[in-house]
């Protein structure tokens, strides 16, 4: 695709310069055996961006931001991430994956391992860097996630807004760039989702760069700078959330939003 | 100003994800061969010193030894004694398999029983026997029960004037006819009860009746036989002493007495904790809703809990059938001509160690391997269809 | 039902308690005590088996007192003690039978000595926990890992000097442990293989263990009788013990692989992606995430492994003419004073004591943990 469309692309979805661009995916297809999970996606987050993503269920969001992390490999297109590329070469995916962080549904925190053990195990293992100072950055992160008392004990022991929040601290340790939401409240019991949600509101407050895939228009309402609405694999519609949710364009979006609104 | 490169940079092949999961691939297999290479040298360097031979040139030697119970020749070849003892292996695995699992399964739903009585007992003789090596238990009834216990055969046990027991073996009424007829009358009733069972079913659907397949399959099961019987002439004979042996019925060998019953009752406590497992493992749920909807206690069970016991159950019990069959190569130590006593015979009589032992080894893999694919088979036709 | 089971029992229970009160004549256990315990053994080295014996239950207690199971298990030292002695109170039983018959004081010295072991062992593990609860790798990993190469070396550097003199229970005691730590590093380098997502690698992999599962265990051990020396360079000279180690090595490596396979299997694929997520290489999130959890939820299942090695070393006594403890058994009954007496029920009623004893209570304590590792910790 030559720079000029590639512009005009990023214009219309709203994107600031490219020249910021914390995340560039152009023309990535994703392919499972005979299902087409991404057709043709461009997409870029700039610096400080937050931007949402929605759709119904089985539209490809949850795959297009596992791409961007290479849990999924796409199979066309370019995708890159603060400047490194996303190839076959492990050095860039290793890269690329101490500048993301992602936070999952179902939370994965390590069952076997302390809250604080969990949050300092990547900074030590993937930054090297020594176990005082980790758990030093553990317990702030905690602070920062409102839990601090619960540094001692094992995930188990906590409820899913916790585990959650922990989850989110695990990711913040490594200091990412971008951090990436895979429906981070579709697992809970709906008391919890708002401890949860403040968090991640927290986090945009103080600038960082998130991509967040949810059905939590609310939040995306009040924190999202772009709203994406995918379907069937593709990016349907891209707008500020005034524009996607108050005036949607395309019939698909339109259909959606009438279903859950 | 696009900031993205115009195009990709090369991937260094030393960073590439998919090379380097090749040459991990390629490193271990390389350390595997080396040490199959090694061992393989070692062979060759042994078997050259030591001029024994090492192909299958020995199945065609005279035996010269004979087997009890059996005409087995002297001067026929050793393969013919390997296929005796093959055919006796089976003959264990099948009469094993058989009673371990009526016995395992008696004392399985006795453990889940409310009465204390019968239910404290089960648990003590699962508990007891499960923790017992099977050897243990093959060697007592070997050494104490049989050769000890068993009195001599001036004074063998007639209990009720049916068996003979002593230490020549256990003797047990028995028909005069073919046997192989018998198990075609058999098979043919097998056959028949299927057609019967599915011809009832059909017909109590039809007109809304319970089905009294269970009944008429049974029925069924035993005419043919029965008919077969009578046509063919077959008797039953009771076995008596005579001088030094018995005489009519069926004399079983006290080796092979002593490995069916201590295989039996080893087998039989893992496959009632099997059953009484598969039992609890259905869902609460089912039996009360089985209770909801007016189901009498025997068609709860029937229709409800234990089939549903039996698709959990069964891959453990194929598992124990595995067990029961390759335990049965433990025959060797009491002398019962089961394949591994064969083999270790020939291999005292000269022929070559290792071509017979890995010859014996294929054998129980191809046995093996046979039932594990019979018991998968069964597993998936019994497997719930999921979503 | 209630009558047959009813008389049955009774009539066991009768017979049994009128063998070993009554008519059982036990001389010939207690003069043949130390042959059916350790063979012939000299007795100059004994203190040996003393010294691996106290430094086995200490390792084991330590692993026990260490491990971060029940966090909410807070008794009171007479609940404890209760709890004790519900556990262990057979094995306690036992000693105290052996003893008697020895009428040693060198025995109830041993005795005192190994239950020292334990409690100092005990009491390292509480110290362990308690000063670092916040180590990355996980302790349940640490000792077995770690500890088990140690303790196996030192068993094998008390012991083998004097291999040849093994005999009786020392025999299959120790094949079983020897065997099964050894083992460990193969099984999981083995179930790793199978689950690898290299084609060949699963191959090779699944072929050994499907194999290895096909084949009777006392056919293997009579092929290594007589062929292991095929096998192995011209200038090592197996003797039987080496053969039967090798053997229960091999072959205990395959069950465990696929027991371990089990644990994997049952990671959820989550716990792969928050590590890969977080940046941590394949192997880092194999040993740091993947196989601490797997391995420990299959303790169970590997204390089940165990037992049936425990037992099947029984097989090495018949097949390799080892003189293990079951044979010993039944040689004593040949001797001369004994010959022909009809001994062979008191003979083997002892063999039957020692091996249901340690396979009972190791299978108590399995199903224990079974129930705590299942239990959530909320």
């Amino acid at each position: 695709m030559s720079s000029e469309v590639f512009k005009d692309a990023t214009r219309m979805s709203g994107g600031r310069s490219s020249d910021e661009a914390i995340v560039a995916m152009e023309g990535v297809y994703k392919r499972f055996k005979d299902f087409e999970a991404l057709k043709n996606i461009n997409f870029q987050v700039g610096k400080q961006e937050v931007v949402v993503v929605i759709g119904p269920s089985g539209s490809g969001k949850s795959t297009l931001i596992r791409c961007i992390n290479r849990l999924e490999e796409h199979d066309d297109g370019r995708i890159i991430v603060d400047g490194t590329e996303l190839t076959t070469d492990v050095r860039n995916i290793q890269e690329i994956r101490k500048e993301t962080g992602m936070v999952f549904q179902s939370f994965n925190l390590f069952p076997h391992l302390t809250v604080l053990a969990n949050i300092a195990l990547a900074p030590r293992q993937v930054r090297g860097m020594p176990k005082s100072e980790a758990e030093a950055l553990a317990r702030e992160l905690l602070e920062r996630v409102k839990i601090p008392e619960q540094a001692d004990k094992f995930p188990a022991q906590l409820s899913g807004g916790q585990q959650q929040r922990v989850a989110i601290a695990r990711s913040l340790a490594m200091k990412p760039k971008v951090m990436l939401f895979d429906e981070p409240t579709s697992a809970l019991d709906p008391e919890m989702i708002n401890e949860v949600l403040d968090a991640i509101k927290q986090l945009a407050q103080e600038g960082m760069t998130m991509v967040v895939v949810t059905h939590e228009m609310g939040f995306a309402k009040e924190v999202a700078d772009r709203v994406v609405f995918m379907a069937d694999g593709e990016i349907v519609e891209v707008g500020t959330p005034s524009e996607i949710f108050d005036n949607p364009k395309e019939e698909r979006t339109q259909k959606f939003l009438a279903q859950i609104l | 100003m696009s900031s993205l490169p115009s195009a990709p940079a090369k991937v260094p092949i030393w960073r590439d994800v998919r090379v380097l999961r090749w040459l991990f691939q390629i490193a271990v297999l390389a350390v595997v061969g080396i040490i199959i290479y090694w061992i393989w040298g070692n062979y060759q360097t042994n078997i050259e010193r030591s001029s024994v031979q090492t192909d299958l040139r020995f199945l065609d030697n005279p035996a010269s030894f004979t087997i009890p119970g059996n005409d087995f020749d002297q001067s026929s070849p050793v393969r013919a004694a390997f296929v005796q003892g093959f055919l006796n292996t089976i003959q264990v695995a099948l009469v094993g398999i058989f009673f371990a699992t009526i016995l395992g399964t008696i004392i399985g739903i006795a453990r889940l029983s409310k009465n204390l009585v019968v239910k404290t007992i089960a648990a003590a003789y699962v508990e007891v026997i499960r923790n017992l090596p099977l050897l243990l238990l093959l060697t007592f009834m070997n050494l104490a029960v049989v050769l000890q216990t068993f009195p001599r055969i001036e004074d063998a046990w007639k209990p009720l004037d049916l068996f003979v027991i002593s230490n020549r073996g256990l003797a047990i009424p028995w028909f005069e006819g073919s046997a192989g007829q018998l198990s075609l009358l058999v098979l043919a009733g097998i056959v028949l009860a299927v057609i019967v069972v599915r011809l009832e079913r059909a017909r109590a659907d039809k007109v809304g009746r319970p089905s009294r397949a269970l009944l008429l399959g049974t029925l069924a099961l035993a005419i043919v036989p029965v008919v077969g019987w009578i046509t063919l002439g077959y008797t039953w004979t009771l076995p008596f002493v005579d001088g030094r042996g018995t005489s009519g019925g069926l004399r079983l060998d006290p080796s092979f007495f002593a490995l069916i019953v201590a295989l039996v009752v080893y087998t039989s406590s893992h496959i009632a904790e099997i059953v009484r497992g598969s039992i609890l493992a259905v869902p609460r749920g089912q039996g009360e809703a089985a209770d909801a909807l007016a189901l009498s206690n025997s068609q709860k069970m029937r229709i409800i809990i234990l089939p549903q016991a039996f698709r959990v159950a069964m891959p453990a019990l194929g598992n124990q059938y595995l067990n029961l069959i390759k335990n049965s190569s433990l025959g060797a130590t009491i002398s019962y001509f089961e394949l591994t006593q064969i083999a270790q015979i020939t291999v005292g009589n000269g022929s070559p160690a290792v071509p017979a032992f890995t010859l014996t080894l294929l054998v129980y893999l191809a046995i093996s391997l046979f039932t594990s694919l019979f018991v998968n088979y069964f597993n998936r036709r019994l497997a719930l269809v999921e979503r | 039902m209630t009558v047959v089971f009813g008389y049955v029992g009774l009539w066991v229970i009768w017979t049994v308690i009128e063998f070993v009160f009554v008519t059982g004549r036990w001389e010939i256990i207690q003069v043949n005590l130390k042959l059916l315990l350790v063979g012939r053994f000299p007795d100059e080295l004994m203190w040996l088996v003393g010294a691996s014996l106290t430094a086995l239950a200490f390792w084991v207690a330590a692993v026990a007192g260490g491990s971060k199971i029940d966090l909410n298990n807070v008794q009171t030292i007479p609940q404890r003690l209760f709890d004790y002695t519900r556990r262990f109170g057979l094995i306690v039983a036992l000693a105290a039978l052996l003893i008697f018959l020895a009428a040693d004081i060198a025995a109830l010295l041993l005795a005192f000595q190994v239950l020292g072991g334990v409690v100092v062992g005990r009491l390292v593990g509480l110290a362990r926990r308690n000063v670092s609860v916040l180590g990355a790798i996980p302790s349940i990993i640490w000792h077995p890992m770690l500890g088990s190469p140690a303790i196996a070396l030192v068993l094998v550097t008390l012991m083998e000097s004097t291999l040849e003199e093994w005999g009786g229970f020392l025999i299959n005691f120790y094949m079983a442990i020897i065997s099964i730590v050894l083992c460990f590093p193969l099984g999981v380098l083995l179930a790793l293989g199978r689950r690898s997502s290299f084609p060949i690698i699963r191959l090779v992999t699944t072929t050994y263990i499907e194999l290895i599962r096909g084949a009777p265990l006392f056919v293997l051990l009579l092929l290594a009788g007589v062929a292991l020396e095929f096998f192995i360079p011209p200038s090592i000279a197996p003797d039987a013990i080496f053969r039967g180690v090798t053997v229960f090595t091999l072959f205990t490596a395959a069950y465990l692989a696929e027991i371990v396979r089990g644990g994997l299997q049952s990671i959820p694929k989550g716990q792969t992606e928050a590590g890969k997520a977080l940046g941590l290489s394949t192997t880092k999130i194999t040993y740091l995430i993947t196989m601490p959890q797997a391995l420990r939820n299959v303790i169970p299942a590997q204390i089940g492994q165990f037992i049936s090695l425990f037992k099947d070393t029984t097989l090495a006594g018949a097949a390799l003419n080892i003189l293990d403890v079951l044979n010993v058994g039944t040689a004593i009954t040949k001797q001369q004073d004994f010959l022909g007496q009809g001994l062979i029920y008191e003979a083997l009623a002892f063999v039957a004591l020692l091996f249901w004893v340690g396979s009972y209570v190791m299978s108590r304590e399995s199903q224990r943990l079974e129930k705590r590792l299942g239990v959530g910790v909320r």
